[in-house]
């Protein structure tokens, strides 16, 4: 049987499997039809309900029952993760696996079409250690530049060789921003 | 996602490659699966027998979220007798459409790990209540 106890592995397997099946379109398309869509259905209809409050109560319960090491933050016009210690990415670093070549990618994935409908846009970075951050605002809240640290829990913060690990990915508005040394 | 999202990702998996791709592709998913990501799995049940298989099974459905398994070694081989698989428990309960082929996969995935281990792998059942039978070539199962 195909458990949960292992599914982290056969996620990213099942990633460069569709890949190198049917080309990386096939992945984003995976992403966004089975996991957004389908799979997470529950997570889309809390957020579409209850905007902010959604957002906490699924990320309040997924995250504690993965036991993630992370913060949220709340403000009068955006939701925030910071993601200290990702226990997906994690897993996949404690044992060595990476068939897929950019794991966290899919959480932009299935979340960005999920917020695209919810009427929600994501800044977010990524740095492939396992340390990233999400912050939600409505989608007329635009920003011009990623949003300001927010302070000691910001991840962000973190010493350089924990945070400047690593390539980074970087989105604002949703939309993905080129850095120096991007891919 | 939590643990039980990971039910409902998996059979969100199975639809989108088979209506998208078709059954084959679906099958062929499985199985690369199975040589591919399984592979150290196969080596142990190689080298361990089935004193190994009944171990690495009976470890796997203690973590896994519900269900009721039996894992035994008898005469006929290690038995896993499914009387609530935990996966189809956890997507009724969440009130998941559960694809109709969902079991196949065990069919398949199980069959094609036994192979690279020498084994043979049977399966009866379905639909949450099944036995699966890990034998020995010259087993009877």
């Amino acid at each position: 049987m195909i458990g949960v106890q292992d599914f982290i592995g056969y996620y990213d397997w099942t990633f460069e499997y569709l890949r190198r099946n049917y080309g990386e379109a096939a992945v984003r398309d995976y992403w966004q039809r089975a996991i957004s869509l389908d799979s997470q259905r529950h997570a889309r209809d809390l957020i579409e309900a209850h905007g902010f409050d959604g957002m906490a109560e699924y990320w309040g319960h997924t995250l504690a029952m993965e036991e993630a090491g992370y913060t949220f933050d709340r403000g009068a016009d955006y939701f925030r993760i910071d993601m200290f210690a990702c226990p997906s990415k994690g897993h996949l670093i404690q044992r060595g696996l990476a068939a897929y070549h950019d794991y966290c990618e899919h959480c932009m994935g299935w979340i960005k079409p999920m917020m695209d409908d919810a009427g929600f846009t994501i800044n977010h970075e990524h740095n492939h250690a396992g340390q990233c951050y999400w912050e939600m605002r409505r989608t007329d809240d635009r920003l011009a530049e990623p949003p300001p640290n927010r302070g000691p829990h910001d991840v962000r913060s973190l010493p350089p060789a924990t945070w400047q690990q690593e390539q980074h990915h970087l989105y604002v508005n949703s939309e993905r921003r080129e850095m120096i040394g991007d891919t | 996602m939590s643990a039980g999202d990971f039910y409902f990702a998996i059979n969100a998996t199975f639809r989108f490659i088979h209506d998208t791709y078709g059954k084959d592709a679906l099958i062929d998913y499985w199985a690369t699966m199975a040589r591919e990501y399984h592979a150290g799995s196969a080596a142990r049940f190689r080298s361990g027998g089935l004193a190994e298989v009944r171990r690495y099974w009976a470890d796997y459905f203690a973590h896994e979220p519900g269900g009721d398994v039996a894992v035994r070694l008898t005469e006929r081989g290690v038995e896993l007798d499914v009387r609530d698989c935990p996966a189809i428990r956890w997507l009724k309960d969440g009130g998941r459409e559960i694809v109709p082929y969902y079991c196949e996969h065990c069919h398949t995935v199980s069959t094609a790990i036994a192979e690279q281990a020498g084994l043979i792998f049977t399966l009866e059942g379905g639909g949450g209540v099944c036995r699966q039978v890990f034998a020995t070539n010259g087993g009877v199962a």
